[in-house]
């Protein structure tokens, strides 16, 4: 609907607040690039022949075309001088659908529809496909409308989501957005809000630790005794010390009772943990616990503490 | 043997008979492939005509041959004219039905390929629809070769010359040998020409056709 091969029933599309239906339907697509599942490289053309076609048919002189067809096989990782003169059914259906997007390249246009196009790929190349995919997108700089069913595809691929149902846009995010707060119980269980263990990779440190507001907060002068008394009272397992000028340390109740003494402060207990950023990842946050054998870290904004992520709590979220 | 068909063949000057009898053919062939591909084209373009057309043609083709070049007579006589326009009537329907089937059967997903990159309808017809139609439109002209090799041998013996015209003789001299050696060599001509529609079929859907 986008490039105008159908028109809407009901609403509008704009494009940087241009009607669609306001634009000459040759000239719209011919500044959109459209990649779709099928691929639909032209079997009587070889890969030369296939990308120059529009530019062959808006005049440009041979020279120019072979440069740019060159160009954009580079783009796409194929080598020019043994892919230009193929026909598509000598080629493999990743190299295909690479000719496909360098195609829909060819005109440098300033928007790219691409309509699931990896969907007919067997996993492991698909996954392929999409790292090269994020290279070529970070590359081209620009807009790409990316359809697909594949929800963790959108996740891996996409800046913002837009969720269609019915015909409708039902909520526009980033990945995050959409598994923290869904906008209905339809969108959740798409995305599986209910089940965030399976989103490690989308979500930040910030998303699953626990902020600070709930952590049992102690100055390292406490006394070892009403730090025990704080912490039995709270039902907490470790606290967080913090003198307000050195990094905060954290020190569990089960060192304090072990000490089996009473007098002196939480200070000489005192254990420096880890620290994470909190728009790292979760999932690299707790692997790299685990190699290390951490079982608690500090969330830290530069100076500023933002909560604790510990085991607990990460399963608590995440299940 | 072989003396005896040298005989044959040089008493009855079979290597002009042989060269006439192509020209009429190559006359008539591309008529019919003109004619054939145009008709083909029109009705693509306005289909509603295709079911009345095609019936037509399919009427035409269920006429013997031999009562259309005597219907013919009345219309242009006898000889070279009315053989050529019996065989192009004859080799219109396979090389209409052909160039039309070619073209509206072209895979949707790459029409919508070609419209979403900005080509317009005639772009798409001539860059995309013909030259996927190419084996198609192959196919049809290989069937009206054999045809029309048929109808030119025919109208030899209605006074068209080429090879039919040897065959009329030995019928009227009651001369097998004329027959035989007249016979055979339009028989072996065309599967020759057969076997090249064939390879250039062939050659057309490597390049062209889908996979």
């Amino acid at each position: 609907m986008i490039n105008r091969l159908i028109d809407p029933d009901q609403g509008s599309i704009s494009i940087n607040g241009t009607a669609i239906t306001s634009i000459d339907e040759i000239i719209l697509r011919k500044n959109i690039g459209y990649v779709i599942q099928q691929i639909g490289l032209f079997p009587h053309m070889t890969v030369r022949e296939n990308i120059g076609l529009i530019p062959k048919i808006e005049g440009w002189s041979h020279v120019r075309i072979e440069e740019r067809v060159k160009e954009l096989l580079t783009l796409v990782h194929l080598p020019p001088e043994i892919f230009m003169d193929r026909y598509p059914k000598e080629l493999s259906g990743g190299q295909q659908q690479r000719i496909g997007l360098a195609r829909a390249l060819v005109m440098d246009p300033p928007l790219l529809l691409m309509d699931e196009p990896f969907g007919a790929l067997d996993p492991l190349l698909r996954r392929q496909l999409q790292d090269e995919f994020i290279g070529i997108k970070e590359d081209i700089g620009r807009t790409i409308v990316f359809v697909t069913h594949d929800i963790n595809e959108a996740f891996r691929l996409g800046d913002r989501i837009a969720i269609m149902h019915e015909g409708r846009i039902v909520q526009v995010g980033t990945a995050r957005d959409l598994i923290l707060s869904p906008a209905d119980p339809m969108v959740a269980g798409l995305v599986g809000s209910d089940h965030l263990y399976r989103h490690l990779e989308n979500l930040t440190n910030r998303d699953i630790m626990r902020p600070v507001s709930r952590v049992c907060l102690l100055q390292a002068s406490t006394s070892i005794s009403s730090a025990i008394a704080l912490m039995t009272d709270g039902g907490e397992e470790v606290a967080v010390i913090s003198d307000g000028s050195s990094l905060p340390g954290v020190v569990w109740i089960s060192d304090l009772l072990r000490g089996g003494r009473l007098s002196g402060t939480v200070g000489s207990y005192a254990r420096s943990p880890p620290i994470l950023r909190p728009d790292g990842t979760a999932l690299s946050a707790i692997s790299g616990m685990k190699a290390d054998g951490d079982s608690i870290a500090l969330v830290m904004n530069g100076e500023e503490l933002l909560g604790i992520f510990t085991p607990d709590e990460v399963l608590r979220r995440l299940v | 043997m072989i003396d005896e068909i040298q005989t044959v063949w040089i008493r009855y000057n079979l290597t002009e008979r042989t060269i006439e009898h192509l020209q009429i053919f190559t006359i008539a062939l591309l008529l019919a492939i003109t004619i054939g591909v145009a008709t083909g084209l029109f009705l693509y373009r306005r289909r509603r005509y295709s079911p009345p057309v095609f019936s037509t043609l399919n009427a035409v083709q269920t006429f013997p041959d031999i009562a259309l070049l005597i219907l013919l007579i009345p219309l242009a006589g006898i000889g070279t004219v009315p053989t050529i326009i019996a065989c192009v009537l004859y080799s219109i329907l396979p090389i209409a039905r052909n160039t039309y089937t070619g073209l509206i059967s072209v895979s949707p997903e790459l029409l919508e390929v070609g419209r979403a990159m900005g080509l317009v309808e005639r772009d798409i017809l001539m860059k995309i629809r013909f030259p996927l139609a190419f084996p198609m439109i192959a196919g049809g002209i290989r069937i009206a070769i054999v045809f029309t090799m048929g109808i030119v041998t025919l109208g030899g013996i209605f006074g068209a010359g080429g090879l039919g015209a040897p065959l009329q003789t030995g019928i009227n001299l009651m001369r097998p040998d004329i027959i035989f050696v007249a016979g055979i060599w339009v028989g072996l001509l065309a599967v020759i020409l057969d076997g090249i529609a064939g390879g250039i079929e062939a050659e057309l859907k490597r390049r062209f056709g889908s996979w």
